[in-house]
């Protein structure tokens, strides 16, 4: 894969619309536009995109942990209906 | 083999229902610390030239170790454990780097950028918990 692929997808990203990948696309881009203008060197640039990767980690975690919020409040309020009947 | 589907099937849907019955409850105190986190990282992107700068981000880590540790013995949490020790990661970087100066402000900002959206994503969900 070469860098031009690298730019051509994080700019697809960017734009699918969803804010959550556009800032990730964001923060990658603007971490490789520092690393070759020289402002990050490489060491620092592999912690930025490690640092991305973490993000995502976080993002997956708290859609589980989302999604079962969401069930258990439709749960609730199924059981208050339930007992309502 | 269809057998065996149609057993999986209502397992996993249980063990679904399950979590979501025994999810904790919203934590003001774990609530409170993630807003600290957001609104630290947010004031301290801004101070990445000045002297303060490597004190800060030891006091940022300091936050993010003790949100580690408190979501740490929450029962039926280990989705929210995992992206705290997630959060503490990116932090406890930033303190690393600060061993090897000079740190660019490029990095000084990523870094608190990073933590800032994780701790605004945390912090949404944290605060949709059932109360």
């Amino acid at each position: 894969m070469t860098l031009d692929d690298i730019n051509q997808q994080l700019a697809a990203l960017a734009n699918c619309g969803d804010p959550t990948f556009a800032n990730a696309a964001q923060y990658v881009a603007q971490a490789t536009a520092a690393a070759q203008a020289g402002q990050l060197s490489p060491q620092d640039l592999a912690e930025t995109l490690k640092d991305m990767q973490r993000q995502l980690d976080i993002i997956q975690d708290m859609s589980q942990l989302q999604f079962k919020e969401t069930l258990n409040t439709c749960i609730n309020g199924l059981i208050m209906i339930a007992g309502a009947v | 083999m269809k057998r065996l589907v149609f057993l999986f099937v209502p397992l996993l849907a249980s063990c679904a229902v399950y979590d979501a019955l025994t999810m904790t409850g919203f934590d003001p105190n774990e609530y409170r610390i993630i807003a600290e986190i957001r609104a630290d990282a947010n004031r301290y992107k801004l101070q990445c030239d000045t002297p303060t700068a490597q004190a800060n981000a030891r006091a940022l880590a300091d936050k993010t170790q003790l949100f580690e540790i408190y979501s740490e013995q929450i029962p039926s949490n280990k989705d929210g454990y995992g992206a705290s020790k997630s959060l503490n990661e990116i932090a406890q970087g930033l303190v690393k780097r600060y061993d090897t100066p000079p740190v660019p402000t490029i990095f000084c900002k990523l870094k608190y950028g990073s933590i800032e959206n994780s701790a605004q994503v945390i912090q949404h969900v944290i605060g949709n918990r059932p109360r």
